[in-house]
């Protein structure tokens, strides 16, 4: 990779696609592989992991001054799961329907790889403003990425999109139902990879 | 030494914080989380026995007396969870004073149903639990010597959902009545 002077635009843009943290990196495969039976649930998953991912980069970056290298991880986890578990409660309050479908990868966030990893890749060496977008743009990535999963296997296990029927009745009445279950995720993740690779993606 | 103090300090105040943000976020969600906890359970039961204007719990998640409006007793609502081919298979059993089924109701996945999708979940489906629906403590499969069609390849699942309404009817026998 060419040495580039990176731009704020670029802390937004390029973990979308190119340096996406599932897809490129393969860390937070975790709620990825187990949260993407059906679009929808896709989605809630993300927006709870992104708002965790946004707020938690913001604060790491405005404490980061005071914060010694020694005790950095126990400060960004108690970051972490002070934003992980008031989504919880939300969500307990406001979406229960959602909340019961997420279950336990809602407190699981906590330990999401890409989270932690940006608040210490990323948000605590760099600005409020920078670490915000950086934020925005891996949650934009694994968003992108899960809704696009949770679509594809919803599409083959159920024949619907978000709910809406796509297929014709024969193909609802014996669908490939394998889709649902983890090795569907893997199978699909491996064929994204692939796809991936194929027209180098991550090279662009 | 002074950086020990420091490093105490700055733990010390990320943890007040939070433990403040926490506790304000928890006030306020509290009473919508409890609402949304009591208006699910009410309408599990309200499906299974229809016509009650109330329910009074008697056994902590397990026995309801469904009240008519005047408040006197009009039936009963049992929980059952005997093990199926992935954990216990919740169901809401409503029944009337003489003890006749009025109405079931099979947890979804959500709900904690852990049965195999395509095969065992399909016990939340209509025409299975409908079956159920006008028998009393002594159903059972048709393999079993009863009158119920099992789900086909899952039968260890049909029979979980026979065998937990029986001898959950059974076990709170003496709550029929008056």
């Amino acid at each position: 990779m060419t040495a580039q002077k990176p731009s704020r635009i670029g802390y937004l843009i390029r973990p979308i696609v190119r340096e996406n943290a599932v897809l490129i990196l393969m860390i937070g495969l975790c709620p990825t592989l187990a949260t993407t039976t059906s679009a929808r649930d896709a989605l809630g998953m993300s927006a709870a992991a992104s708002f965790v991912l946004i707020f938690s980069n913001i604060v790491v970056s405005l404490v980061r001054k005071f914060v010694q290298p020694s005790i950095r991880i126990p400060i960004f986890i108690i970051i972490i799961s002070t934003f992980v578990t008031i989504i919880d409660y939300v969500l307990q309050a406001y979406q229960p329907s959602l909340y019961r479908v997420l279950g336990v990868f809602v407190p699981l966030i906590v330990v999401n790889c890409i989270i932690l990893g940006r608040a210490e890749a990323f948000a605590y060496g760099h600005g409020v403003f920078d670490s915000f977008l950086d934020g925005l743009g891996n949650s934009l990535g694994f968003t992108l990425l899960l809704v696009t999963l949770g679509a594809i296997r919803e599409f083959f296990a159920a024949g619907t999109i978000f709910g809406k029927v796509v297929t014709p009745g024969w193909y609802r009445s014996a669908p490939m139902l394998f889709m649902i279950f983890p090795p569907g995720a893997f199978f699909v993740i491996g064929v994204l990879k692939a796809l991936v690779a194929k027209f180098k993606l991550d090279k662009g | 030494m002074k950086s020990r103090t420091w490093m105490v300090v700055s733990l010390l105040v990320t943890c007040l914080v939070a433990a403040f943000a926490l506790s304000e976020v928890y006030a306020v969600t509290k009473s919508q989380i409890d609402k949304q906890r009591a208006d699910a359970t009410e309408s599990a039961l309200a499906q299974v026995l229809a016509g009650a204007a109330g329910f009074r719990e008697m056994e902590k998640d397990s026995l309801w007396y469904g009240l008519d409006s005047a408040g006197t007793k009009m039936g009963i609502v049992v929980r059952s969870g005997v093990r199926g081919y992935g954990g216990p298979v919740p169901v809401l059993v409503g029944l009337d004073l003489t003890g006749r089924i009025v109405g079931i109701k099979v947890a979804s996945p959500a709900e904690g149903l852990k049965e195999t999708p395509g095969l065992g979940l399909k016990a939340t489906e209509e025409w299975f639990w409908k079956q159920f629906v006008g028998g009393d403590s002594t159903v059972a499969l048709k393999k079993d010597g009863g009158k119920i069609d099992a789900i086909s390849g899952a039968t260890i699942t049909s029979r979980a959902v026979a065998k937990g309404i029986a001898q959950t009817i059974r076990k709170y026998s003496e709550h029929l009545g008056r």
